[in-house]
């Protein structure tokens, strides 16, 4: 997971438009996969810092809550239904969103196309 | 220069004691369909069925944005009023435009609240149309979303709109109509997809009217997108078997908004039916 991370960090730093939707974006969003923390500190739109857990001081504005199966099958070119969106996940039961989720609608593109930089789209088409 | 064959005009319309000037676009010869867009959108969702000269032939297609979107006009003092669509309100603007256009018993296809408004139409105003293709439409659906996020003076409620429908737009639509779909929400005015989703999202009326509407007179037929998180296939088929006689077809790859997404893998759902429609009238 942690090198998926870093691998999505990359894609993010070399994806202008992507760094513009969130050059308003500063929180720590805390990621949990399999009860696996992993915080992720956005600033500008630039993700500054991965750091795992687990933690009980670390400030995180919302939390993405999911399965490494559920994240894998999200992370398909073709996902199947609910797996394609990470509200999909939520309603089909395999992922949860906490915290300031108002914080998350108003950068839900950027947090959208972020969570997708680890799909892989050869061949596919991008989705959002 | 090459036009498109879609021709588009303005008319004015009486709602419920308010004046409304309603923009109407229209291609085609022969059976009168009129098109319902979905919430937060307009009639540009149809413009590949309108621009289909092997349906067109043999359909006349009319899809109108209502007011408050695209380029129909919010009424005289909008101003200063909230907008909220009302089940009334929508019937009562849909029929004003059957009257004005002069359409003898269309058929009447609409998607999401359209289709919604459909099913109210179809168990209220049956004469008035010859049958209903209800597409991503259910009994009811509450919303699993806060509706408003998506009117508020710190955050512009088309971008956020545009993100979150984009959960319902299947991964199979090709990218250029994923974003020509999710552009129609970001240019949404002020707080309309708000006032759309509390219509769909509140007024759960039609579930006790499913019962009511004749299919034997008008044909009612749903098609809904796998890939909908919306209006799920199971909702779509627990509504069809709520009203007997209806059908259902389930379309694997597409999502909530399915001729505008991905045209082309909706034109044969759509055009089958089309057919049962007319095979239905001419029974």
């Amino acid at each position: 997971m942690r090198a998926t991370l870093a691998r999505m960090q990359t894609r993010l730093h070399d994806t202008p438009h992507l760094l513009r939707l969130g050059r308003l974006f500063s929180e720590t969003v805390l990621l949990e996969v399999d009860g696996a923390e992993f915080y992720l500190t956005f600033r500008d739109g630039r993700l500054e810092g991965i750091a795992e857990g687990p933690s009980r001081k670390t400030p995180w504005r919302f939390a993405f809550r999911t399965d490494a199966d559920a994240l894998a099958q999200f992370w398909q070119p073709i996902p199947k239904p609910g797996f394609h969106d990470l509200f999909g996940l939520v309603k089909i039961g395999r992922g949860r969103i906490d915290g300031d989720i108002l914080a998350l609608v108003k950068n839900l593109r950027f947090f959208k196309e972020f969570m997708a930089l680890a799909r892989d789209t050869t061949g596919a088409e991008e989705l959002a | 220069m090459s036009f498109e064959p879609i021709i588009g005009r303005y008319l004015t319309v009486m709602v419920q004691g308010r004046r409304q000037r309603i923009y109407v676009e229209t291609a085609g010869q022969g059976v009168p369909v009129l098109c319902l867009h979905t919430a937060g959108a307009d009639t540009r969702q149809w413009r590949h069925i309108l621009n289909d000269a092997g349906l067109t032939a043999a359909y006349q297609f009319f899809a109108f944005d209502m007011p408050w979107h695209g380029k129909s006009l919010p009424p005289e003092g909008f101003e200063a009023e909230e907008y909220l669509l009302t089940t009334d309100a929508y019937m009562e603007t849909v029929l004003a435009v059957v009257r004005a256009l002069g359409l003898d018993r269309p058929i009447l296809a609409g998607c999401s609240m359209g289709g919604r408004i459909a099913l109210q139409l179809a168990a209220r105003h049956p004469q008035t149309f010859s049958g209903f293709i209800a597409i991503e439409a259910s009994d009811f659906q509450a919303a699993w979303y806060d509706i408003d996020w998506f009117h508020r003076p710190d955050a512009h409620g088309g971008e956020m709109g545009a993100a979150l429908v984009s959960a319902n737009i299947s991964p199979h639509a090709p990218k250029a109509e994923r974003w020509n779909t999710l552009w129609m929400f970001m240019q949404s005015g002020p707080g309309v997809f708000r006032g759309d989703l509390s219509f769909y999202t509140k007024d759960d009326s039609l579930i006790a009217r499913l019962g009511q509407i004749d299919t034997a007179k008008t044909p009612v037929h749903l098609l809904v997108g796998a890939y909908d998180l919306t209006c799920t296939p199971e909702d779509a088929r627990r509504t069809a078997a709520a009203i007997p006689g209806a059908t259902c077809t389930v379309m694997d790859d597409l999502g909530h908004f399915p001729m505008s997404e991905h045209p082309a893998g909706f034109r044969p759902f759509f055009a089958d039916a089309l057919a049962r429609m007319k095979e239905a009238s001419h029974v």
